[in-house]
């Protein structure tokens, strides 16, 4: 008799035929994505007459929260952020911005309008992500619908139909309809393990036939689920072209367009009224003057009692002696910055390896997309761009900001281009999608992530076997997690096991704060867990 | 888009961002009145904190390098020699973070960096010294008995140099990617040394026997 395949291997079997987003959307499926709680942490008062100082290192999304939770329990907190603005990777760009991209600033001359933004790095928050949409909550930053996944936009793939884009509805009712098809022809009750009941094949069959809408003798012959080429209201509609199911097998596609986007990048998600960057001037309202911008940090040094940290602004050297350091530095720029830390914890620092990520975007002359039914939503492409996400903001306005480019796969690939190459390939790309592209947009701008000063990378990527992360690397990770000296602790979403995520920084942060709360309660300093 | 082309200077790249930064008027004065470069602290964004290297971004330590030698390399880069092949990282985003930048901001540049003070590297290479002190005798004809340097030959000094970083190099000047533009006399010239190394253990053999040198 054949064993049962158990979860995991499931999962293995999944990874072994597709991408790994194969595996992520699967796990979303069976319930192995991560589940957060609300963790705001309980920080005992202290003495008013004594207040710890608690340096932060870097306004990023994790430091912004450990100084906004610090400072209601009564810490006196210093932010040094080495940008002339707050919040690292949450990033929104409008009229008048610098991109400081190393070697290739840009200034964005989107015009000066509400709606004319673009999230240069967070964009989405999902559901699951509590603790973050718990401060969107508490900050007053309104959120509104992000659209993820849009059956209206397109589907292009130079392998496919002659590399003719197709409307992802069509592509995925094709593809449900002939993978109905075939179960429903070769389905026998007898093949399993343990037998259906004749009841219970019925059941499925009955599934199977509406799954892929079956026509008679369980055959796949279009489905007006698939759009209408025209008509429908006043005249008969009629029916959309099936994509034949050859052609659709040579679309690497096929892998993800029915199981992509579940979990933390499901059809329906969150984003903040007016640009992500909400969420840090929601911190930054309660943190006025506690942060320091333009400070570059130079120095950490450990000490039984203190930890003292240089920095530097406008060529000259300042010291600060704090209590506690809290540190979102990206440890690959923490690396080059003097520091006395231990051999191990260095080691640890190290190991993750900078993460890539590049983004594009442009304003539109006119909101074409809107012509083409698309409100919202993402097309993708097998060209290195990817995907085009259409905003919903601004919607029937004239002009919009598209993104025109999001690479995380081989994201080097435009990273490499001098800036004018890399808004001519995102162009001559995009064609295939939209024929008239080159006529629409302008004003292009790219986020080189790789590059961006004070940045040099995306999330700390840990090195990962199936199952997860590798032995080796989970060990490097406990002992970064672990305070430096006591005092210092490492913090983002690079201390987090589920990196690029706005939630995974947030949770670092209350991590770093409760293990500190209980050291001080004289608990961390016994062998052991507490239970 | 604007590409901010190296023809505007630092300073209007300066008040562009404090144009930026919402709240902090004072910080704007202190940002305005610094007489560095903004590009200085580009640098230390790759090479370390006051220049002593960052072994995982790549950057090596430029602290106590010789000025004549930063010129020439940061020269060798604007001129396309070293950093354009996209599969060696490393090079790459030097290149393309220094190429814009004018022979004046080069060489205000380099008053900067004499600033900073030269540190003893770790040394993180392991070889058979006595081999490389073998070794070491063809190099010395062009980097000195004692490591030193000869800037007549264009031979930079060795000691002090992280050793990873140096093996790097040893290595590109082994497979051509550094050194093989036609231009490039001091990297032909280095490549012509590079013979004395057959294997990658007498590159480790060299480098160990490099880091007794005082
Ligand atoms: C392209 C992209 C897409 C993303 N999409 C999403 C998304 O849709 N949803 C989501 O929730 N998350 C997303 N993320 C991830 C999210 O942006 C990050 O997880 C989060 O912002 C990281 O916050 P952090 O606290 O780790 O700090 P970071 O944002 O990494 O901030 C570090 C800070 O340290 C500062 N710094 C560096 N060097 C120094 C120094 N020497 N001295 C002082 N300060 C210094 C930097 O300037 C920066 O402000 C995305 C990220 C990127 C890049
Ligand atoms: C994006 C990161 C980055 C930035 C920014 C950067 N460098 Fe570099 N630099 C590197 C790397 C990596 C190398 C090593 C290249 C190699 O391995 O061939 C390097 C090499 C050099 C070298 C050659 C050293 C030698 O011994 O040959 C010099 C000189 C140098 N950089 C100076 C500078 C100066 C000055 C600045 C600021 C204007 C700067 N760099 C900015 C990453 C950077
Ligand atoms: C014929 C003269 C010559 C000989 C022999 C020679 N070198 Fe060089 N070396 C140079 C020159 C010139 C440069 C600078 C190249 C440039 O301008 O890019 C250089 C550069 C280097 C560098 C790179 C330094 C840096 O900061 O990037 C290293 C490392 C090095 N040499 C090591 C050696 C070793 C080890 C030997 C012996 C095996 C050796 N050299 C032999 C001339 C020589």
């Amino acid at each position: 008799m054949k064993k049962l395949v158990t979860r995991r291997e499931l999962l293995t079997l999944i990874a072994a035929t597709g991408t790994s987003s194969a595996v992520l959307g699967a796990s979303a499926a069976i319930g192995l994505i991560p589940d957060t709680q609300v963790s705001i942490p309980q920080i005992p008062p202290i003495d008013a007459a004594n207040r710890p100082i608690v340096a932060i290192l870097g306004a990023g999304i994790s430091g912004l929260t450990a100084a906004y939770e610090l400072k209601k329990a009564g810490y006196e907190c210093v932010i040094l952020e080495a940008a002339p603005k707050a919040g690292g990777r949450v990033k929104t760009l409008r009229s008048g911005d610098i991109i400081d991209e190393v070697g290739n600033p840009q200034l964005v001359e989107f015009d000066d309008e509400p709606h004319m933004y673009f999230n240069a790095g967070a964009a989405r928050i999902p559901s699951s992500h509590r603790n973050i949409l718990h401060y969107c909550k508490e900050l007053g930053v309104e959120l509104e619908v992000f659209i993820n996944e849009n059956k209206e936009t397109w589907y292009q793939d130079d392998a496919m139909l002659g590399g003719k884009r197709v409307k992802n509805i069509q592509f995925t009712t094709s593809a449900r309809g002939f993978m109905a098809e075939i179960l429903a022809k070769n389905f026998d009750r007898h093949a399993l393990d343990q037998p259906l009941s004749e009841y219970e094949a019925e059941a499925l069959l009955g599934a199977m036939r509406s799954f892929g809408d079956l026509s008679e003798g369980d055959l796949y012959k279009g489905s007006f689920r698939a759009g209408y080429r025209s008509g429908g209201f006043i005249d008969h509609g009629v029916q959309r072209d099936i994509i034949a199911l050859s052609e659709l097998l040579k679309s690497r596609f096929m892998r993800s367009a029915l199981n992509a986007n579940e979990g933390d990048t499901g059809p329906i998600l969150f984003q903040a009224v007016g640009g992500m960057d909400k969420i840090v001037d929601g911190f930054v309202r309660q943190l006025e003057d506690k942060i320091y911008y333009n400070v570059i940090v130079s120095s950490v040094q450990l000490a039984a009692d203190k930890v003292s940290i240089t920095y530097e602004n406008g060529g000259s050297k300042y010291l600060l002696e704090a209590d506690y350091c809290f540190n979102c530095i990206p440890t690959h720029l923490m690396a080059g910055i003097d520091n006395n830390f231990p051999p191990e914890y260095i080691k640890a620092m190290s190991y993750p390896s900078r993460g890539t990520a590049y983004k594009s975007a442009f304003q539109t002359k006119t909101r074409f997309w809107e012509k083409e039914d698309i409100y919202g939503g993402i097309s993708w492409t097998n060209q290195p761009m990817r995907q085009i996400w259409y905003p919903t903001h601004g919607m029937h306005k004239e002009k919009g900001v598209i993104l025109s480019a999001y690479n995380y796969a081989d994201p080097l690939y435009f990273t490499r281009l001098s800036q004018e190459d890399r808004l001519e390939s995102v162009i001559r790309q995009g064609e295939k999608l939209h024929a008239d592209y080159r006529q629409q947009v302008e004003k292009g701008v790219t986020v080189a992530w790789h590059r961006m000063n004070h940045m040099l990378g995306c999330s700390a990527r840990w090195g990962r076997g199936f199952g997860g992360m590798t032995q080796e690397a989970e060990a490097m990770y406990r002992t970064l997690q672990q305070p430096a000296g006591g005092r210092h602790y490492a913090i983002g979403d690079q201390v987090s096991m589920h990196s690029a995520w706005q939630e995974s920084a947030v949770l670092s942060a209350h991590w770093a704060i409760n293990h500190m709360v209980e050291r001080q309660a004289g608990a961390g300093d016994l062998p052991g867990q507490k239970l | 888009m604007t590409k901010i082309s190296g023809k505007i200077t630092a300073a209007v790249i300066v008040s562009l961002l404090a144009m930026q930064q919402s709240a902090n008027a004072q910080q704007y004065e202190l940002l305005e009145s610094s007489n560095q470069p903004l590009s200085i602290k580009i640098c230390a964004t790759c090479h370390g904190s006051y220049g002593h290297g960052n072994p995982v971004v790549g950057g090596p330590s430029l602290a106590g390098l010789e000025p004549w030698y930063i010129k020439k390399q940061l020269q060798n880069f604007r001129s396309q020699y070293r950093g354009t092949q996209v599969d060696y990282l490393p090079g790459f985003e030097m290149r393309a973070s220094v190429e814009t930048l004018s022979d004046e901001e080069i060489e205000s540049l380099l008053v900067s960096i004499q600033s900073w003070e030269a540190r003893k590297p770790v040394a993180t290479i392991s070889g058979d010294s006595s081999h490389g002190s073998e070794l070491y005798a063809s190099c010395a004809a062009c980097h000195g008995a004692s490591g030193e340097g000869n800037e007549l030959l264009g031979a930079p000094g060795l000691v002090g140099r992280d050793d990873w970083y140096m093996l790097r190099q040893l290595k590109i000047f082994k497979s051509g990617y550094r050194g093989s533009h036609p231009d490039d006399s001091g990297g032909a010239q280095m490549r012509v040394g590079m013979q004395a190394l057959q294997s990658d253990q007498d590159m480790n053999d060299v480098l160990a026997y490099i880091g007794t040198l005082e």
